[in-house]
């Protein structure tokens, strides 16, 4: 079962243990990025952070069975790193009925439309496609945050010009 | 809801405060004492005493203090003996954090306390031996 799934660069970190996962009450955390899989220092470190009664899965974006996750009863948070893996585990099988976007820094080419959330035009199509789709998009850093939707998200990326 | 006063040298209280919010969002019934050199006691004491009273919702004030000993303490402790009023030495980023936590839960104000000053200092750890000790392999 996919309680949320969110985007964040910075995948497990003091946001996500100190809000999201008391917010959610998920049993599991599933962190789906091949950087972070592929270090064994990263995934060490990312499940220290977690308190043992939650399980914590690191592993590749394309080794994670995401059709599985959504159909056992497991309570389940998602963290991708970018916008760029969303549609991939859409594609895969993951359930999705929201998209939390949480930390999307700033780089080359990119516009805020939140305080913690900068994009770059392809992304804003991405998510576009996956609005289309049926999904319901929000920026949303922390849970007690006003949700951003969408068309707020376009409209303030538009004025950042 | 039990209020908090973050009372600190410096600006520590309102960087605490401030940082914690971005943690977990704005924080309810909170207020900060910063504590800057040359304040004369008796505006310290009034600004304590006007921090406690603005977030006191009638279950209590917990006061967490950077310095045992620290006149940010010292004063508090002053309060202690005529109101509902707890403190705590030696506060950190995780302590506030669960004492916001803390407050959606039905404790007694000493209660609170004593599970907050456990809190913080539970999680003061050699962070690295702990990842040495996560990366051993299972004897």
């Amino acid at each position: 079962m996919i309680t949320l799934v969110r985007v964040d660069n910075r995948l497990i970190h003091g946001q996500v243990v100190e809000a999201w996962l008391p917010f959610l009450k998920v049993a599991r955390v599933v962190v789906a990025d091949d950087e972070a899989a592929s270090s064994p220092l990263i995934r060490a470190a990312m499940a220290l952070a977690v308190q043992s009664a939650i399980e914590v899965q690191i592993l590749p974006l394309s080794q994670v069975d995401f059709a599985a996750l959504s159909k056992d009863g497991v309570r389940t948070l998602v963290l991708l790193r970018d916008v760029a893996s969303v549609p991939f585990a859409h594609a895969h099988g993951l359930a999705l009925d929201e998209l939390n976007l949480g930390n999307v820094h700033f780089g080359t080419g990119r516009r805020q439309v939140s305080p913690s959330v900068f994009l770059a035009e392809a992304e804003l199509t991405t998510l576009q496609q996956l609005a289309d789709q049926g999904v319901r998009v929000a920026a949303r850093a922390v849970p007690a945050e006003k949700p951003v939707d969408l068309p707020d998200l376009r409209e303030r990326w538009a004025k950042a010009g | 809801m039990v209020g908090l006063v973050v009372a600190a040298h410096g600006r520590l209280a309102e960087e605490l405060v401030s940082t914690a919010e971005q943690i977990v969002g704005e924080l309810p019934a909170v207020a900060t004492c910063n504590i800057e050199p040359g304040t004369p006691v008796e505006d310290l004491r009034a600004k304590m005493k006007q921090a406690v009273a603005r977030v006191d919702e009638g279950s209590g004030v917990i006061i967490l203090a950077d310095l045992f000993g620290g006149t940010p303490c010292k004063e508090s402790l002053m309060m202690c003996q005529r109101m509902n009023v707890e403190v705590l030495a030696g506060v950190n980023l995780p302590m506030l954090l669960k004492a916001n936590s803390l407050r959606s839960e039905q404790l007694s104000l000493p209660e609170m306390a004593n599970q907050l000053a456990s809190h913080g200092q539970r999680n003061i750890t050699c962070a690295s031996a702990l990842l040495r000790e996560a990366q051993q392999p299972r004897t």
